[in-house]
């Protein structure tokens, strides 16, 4: 199973290192979206925890659907989906792949981004990096869970890409603010109980959404 | 020649796919016309006795009677969620597009009825709290079912392919219905300032039962009567595509 996992992350890692089609477009959206946020946000040192998680959360999301959005439409539009579903593989182990290229890419997105928020809102989001880790891996699992099967889901309707973000993101609304609130409180070291009651929401969300989407995939893909 | 339909009902004539699916000429007019009478009557008197029988609350006056109105509908608006869930998955499973004709229905009904809960709750907020919204987890929660039952509607609308767009539909829906704990378990998660199952009066209460049945029973018939005009939109369609040969 993890073999035939790896065949298709490498394919579409390869693909993509070959042909830099959306990493370098999401990774300077990203960028352009943190130095917006970062004029913006001109308030007292004591206030910027307060905003920099939510503005650090909504530039992962956007930016990162660029990635997520290709990851399956690129699929259909090359005429692929077919010799994908000729892989000797389940359906679900596809939606697995698919879904831990697009973890790939949110982490490689985050590499840049938080130490860039960091810096520009001058509040220290690595000051427990443990914390921060935590939050953004389960984060990302929730929003990459959802962006993945409904990628798939709308991969070939008109207007797919901007379609993807009006369904997603009403959907990972609570991720996004249960990891921008658990952000805060690793930002200012408050990792007491309210720290948790949003990393466990975080975890049932990702827990939930991967099951349904390893669940549906197999509707997503045959026509 | 019978028309027939498409795909999974092979070479059944369409009008007599089920019983239910058949024309109505045998129906009488007072068979169709007593569930509107019912429904109406329902609603008249659930306005009046929220109007005239409900005591006037003693710390809100008047404005606590939109209560009647907003727990109503927001009781509908996850009915029509979960009909449009459980719909879509029966279509998943047995690939009949009368599900779909359900599910589509009961999106529509689930988008009004959760429009409406926001409206009549930012009410209630002016009057109770002083303010037109608060990112109150419950109000979120309402925010986001109203959202994903808006991109259910509007990405259904981009595809074409009837079987292609229930399938798109039924897996959002369930995806979507992930939501619906949230929305019923959000006072309980989080401390929030909405009222959860507060101390009534007896009469409040029944005014308050009376009102839930009265717009159950009503947007029920719409869910009935919209669902009817989707299967005779997908019957004139294969009329037509029939009469073009």
């Amino acid at each position: 199973m993890a073999a035939q996992l790896w065949w298709i992350v490498h394919k579409d890692l390869v693909s993509e290192c070959r042909a830099w089609r959306v990493w370098p477009a999401m990774l300077l959206f990203g960028l352009v979206v943190a130095f917006v946020f970062g004029l913006q946000s001109d308030l007292p040192p004591d206030q910027r925890p307060q905003i920099v998680g939510g503005l650090l959360w909504l530039a992962i999301f956007f930016a990162g659907m660029q990635a997520v959005d290709h990851s399956c439409a690129a699929e259909r539009e090359e005429g692929c989906w077919d010799g994908l579903l000729l892989y000797p593989i389940g359906p679900a182990a596809i939606y697995l792949a698919k879904l831990g290229v697009n973890l790939i890419a949110l982490a490689a997105l985050e590499c840049l981004l938080i130490p860039i928020f960091a810096a520009l809102a001058d509040v220290p989001l690595m000051g427990n990096p443990g914390a921060m880790l935590l939050v953004a891996l389960l984060g990302n699992v929730g929003i990459c869970a959802v962006g993945t099967l409904l990628s798939g889901l709308v991969a070939g309707v008109r207007h797919a890409g901007s379609l993807l973000v009006l369904i997603v993101l009403p959907l990972v609304i609570p991720v996004v603010l249960a990891a921008a609130e658990a952000t805060r409180l690793a930002a200012e070291g408050q990792l007491g109980p309210e720290w948790w009651r949003w990393v466990h929401l975080l975890a049932t969300f990702a827990a939930i959404f991967v099951t349904a989407g390893a669940t549906l995939f197999d509707f997503v893909i045959r026509d | 020649m019978p028309i027939s339909a498409q795909r999974n009902e092979g070479t059944v004539p369409i009008f007599a796919q089920r019983k239910w699916d058949c024309p109505t000429p045998g129906r009488s007019l007072a068979f169709q016309i007593i569930p509107d009478l019912l429904a109406a009557a329902l609603l008249v008197a659930a306005v009046l006795a929220s109007s005239l029988l409900a005591p006037t609350e003693k710390t809100m006056g008047d404005a606590q009677r939109i209560l009647y109105v907003h727990v109503a509908v927001a009781w509908c608006g996850l009915a029509g969620f979960l009909t449009m869930a459980g719909a879509g998955l029966l279509y998943l499973l047995r690939r009949d597009l009368a599900w779909d004709h359900w599910a589509q229905a009961a999106a529509e009904i689930a988008w009004l009825c959760c429009g409406l809960t926001l409206v009549t709750g930012s009410f209630w907020a002016r009057a109770a709290w002083n303010t037109w919204w608060t990112w109150e987890p419950r109000l979120a929660a309402t925010a986001i079912l109203w959202a994903v039952s808006s991109g259910y509607l509007i990405v259904r609308s981009g595809v074409e392919d009837p079987h292609r767009r229930a399938r798109t539909g039924a897996v959002l829906a369930l995806v979507g219905a992930a939501d619906v704990p949230l929305v019923i378990m959000a006072t309980r998660w989080f401390r929030g300032i909405h009222p959860v199952s507060p101390q009534m009066d007896p009469a409040m209460r029944f005014v308050l039962l009376l009102s839930i049945v009265a717009f159950s029973a009503f947007f029920g018939l719409l869910l009935v009567r919209r669902r009817g005009q989707l299967r005779l939109e997908r019957l004139l369609g294969a009329l037509e595509r029939e009469a073009d040969g």
